[in-house]
């Protein structure tokens, strides 16, 4: 048993640098995760205040429609299929990349869900914090920025982390267009060793350290940012 | 009267009138409020009071007429009202602290943000205010941690923080538990001795009474008497407000 396990390890990830369709695989599932995680913050970020913004004010009517088109299109289609079309329908004509399409394809794809949790942390301010730093004189902008959005932004952090943590994991379809990611490249050393055990669990045990790490970090922000109202 | 009848009013209401959908809540409404004035509205519930008070900073907006403020028309669109919001402090119901930020930095962030005042000469002005309603020791706290009528009395200095030329004030202390009315009617009081000129939408017929320099009824959208508060309380002329008295006093 011990003997095989040895054996097993061997064939799948020492012979012929094996270990490196994983390392090079982890190395893109993390770029890819980390750009798209920043697109899908900014994206989400504009989408929702575009969205508050039509909400109270009933202003920004079109931006509001396209966003509305937006959120509908990308949260009703699955993200393999679009990231499928992404890169063999929008960038056939000019390929820029697998890494790249696929950060685009992610963080647009984010972007829509980010937009929705950050409109629900909005919108779960109460109304008479608005009107406060409406009668002091703050603007629309300022009252967002200083007391809007630090009180949202705290209530959404585990959700937000929650998306990201999703995002990490959906990450893994990214073999349909070709590219080399954590899944594909256990997927390549199978293919090699046809073993499907130890190169599989390898890549399963990494993503879960991953996601066990990333949750722990956000527990640690958690509680920072809980310190400061008690 | 006779004095105040010289000078220019502050604020002048010109048939203000404010409609919810068909619902008319404020109509024709028509009052010139003066420097040092302490008006307190009294009236029932669902009367327009509130409705009144928020459109004078434009909270909610008018349907109609016209609030003329230090040179300026509230109602009119062009005016930039978050300038002559700065000037007119309010003071809510619900007290709404920020409470993501200390007590100092509730106090602190709109003279900084708003009139350029550097953090040392703001942190002063607040520090002082806060001396003055007796809660110096709470400026490091978060607003979670204090009592309803800390909070009110630290709304109202977050108000006067913005050397505001008039303070509107929604209700102050229907939502405190009844020990802590008083506390807060008591920085009222001193506003008011310092001749502050204020707005007060109230249920405290006491305060009314005693503080104010015109007491004013609003029923059904409309203003239905005014005067002192010793002749209005005394010999109310108007039968709903006579109706209404015999209910509250």
């Amino acid at each position: 048993m011990w003997e095989k396990l040895r054996d097993d390890f061997y064939q799948n990830f020492i012979v012929d640098n094996r270990w490196k369709y994983i390392a090079d695989g982890l190395q893109n599932t993390l770029k890819i995760t980390f750009f798209a995680v920043l697109i899908g913050i900014v994206l989400g970020f504009l989408v929702a205040v575009i969205r508050s913004t039509y909400e109270n004010t009933h202003k920004l009517k079109v931006l509001n429609w396209i966003c509305g088109v937006y959120l509908t299109v990308i949260r009703g289609t699955p993200v393999v299929v679009q990231l499928m079309i992404m890169y063999f329908v929008i960038f056939s004509f000019h390929d820029p990349g697998q890494v790249f399409t696929a950060v685009v394809a992610f963080g647009i794809n984010s972007g829509a869900y980010v937009a929705e949790i950050f409109r629900s942390g909005i919108s779960s301010i109460e109304k008479g914090q608005f009107e406060a730093g409406r009668s002091l004189g703050f603007n629309y902008a300022q009252t967002m920025w200083f007391i809007i959005m630090p009180q949202a932004f705290k209530n959404v952090v585990p959700t937000l982390a929650n998306e990201f943590i999703v995002l990490l994991k959906e990450t893994s379809v990214a073999g349909y267009i070709g590219l080399q990611d954590l899944t594909k490249g256990g997927d390549i050393i199978k293919s090699r060793t046809y073993s499907a055990f130890m190169p599989l669990i390898a890549v399963a045990v990494i993503y879960l350290v991953m996601v066990m790490m990333f949750s722990q970090l956000v527990k640690v922000l958690e509680r920072r940012l809980q310190r400061s109202e008690h | 009267m006779s004095i105040n009848n010289m000078e220019k009013p502050l604020i002048q209401v010109q048939n203000l009138g404010k409609k919810f959908g068909d619902m008319e809540v404020l109509k024709d409404i028509s009052v010139d409020i003066y420097k040092g004035d302490v008006v307190c509205v009294i009236g029932p519930s669902g009367s327009g009071k509130s409705t009144f008070l928020r459109c004078l900073n434009r909270l909610e907006e008018p349907s109609g007429g016209h609030i003329l403020f230090e040179g300026a028309d509230i109602v009119d669109k062009k005016t930039d009202i978050d300038k002559h919001r700065q000037k007119m402090g309010m003071v809510f119901q619900q007290f709404n602290l920020f409470p993501h930020m200390t007590i100092l930095k509730n106090l602190t962030i709109a003279p900084v943000k708003l009139q350029g005042k550097s953090e040392k000469e703001a942190k002063e002005q607040a520090l002082k205010l806060l001396h003055k309603v007796g809660l110096a020791d709470r400026a490091d706290a978060y607003p979670n941690q204090l009592s309803g009528g800390q909070k009110q009395r630290i709304a109202i200095v977050r108000a006067l923080c913005m050397n505001p030329d008039v303070m509107l004030f929604d209700e102050p202390t229907s939502a405190l538990d009844p020990e802590m009315v008083g506390e807060v009617l008591t920085v009222m009081r001193e506003l008011a001795e310092e001749k502050m000129t204020m707005v007060v939408v109230t249920h405290e017929m006491g305060f009314a009474r005693e503080v104010a320099t015109r007491v004013m009824f609003m029923d059904g959208g409309y203003f239905l008497e005014e005067n002192e508060p010793e002749e209005f309380f005394a010999n109310p002329k108007n039968d709903r407000l006579k109706l209404f008295l015999s209910k509250v006093l």
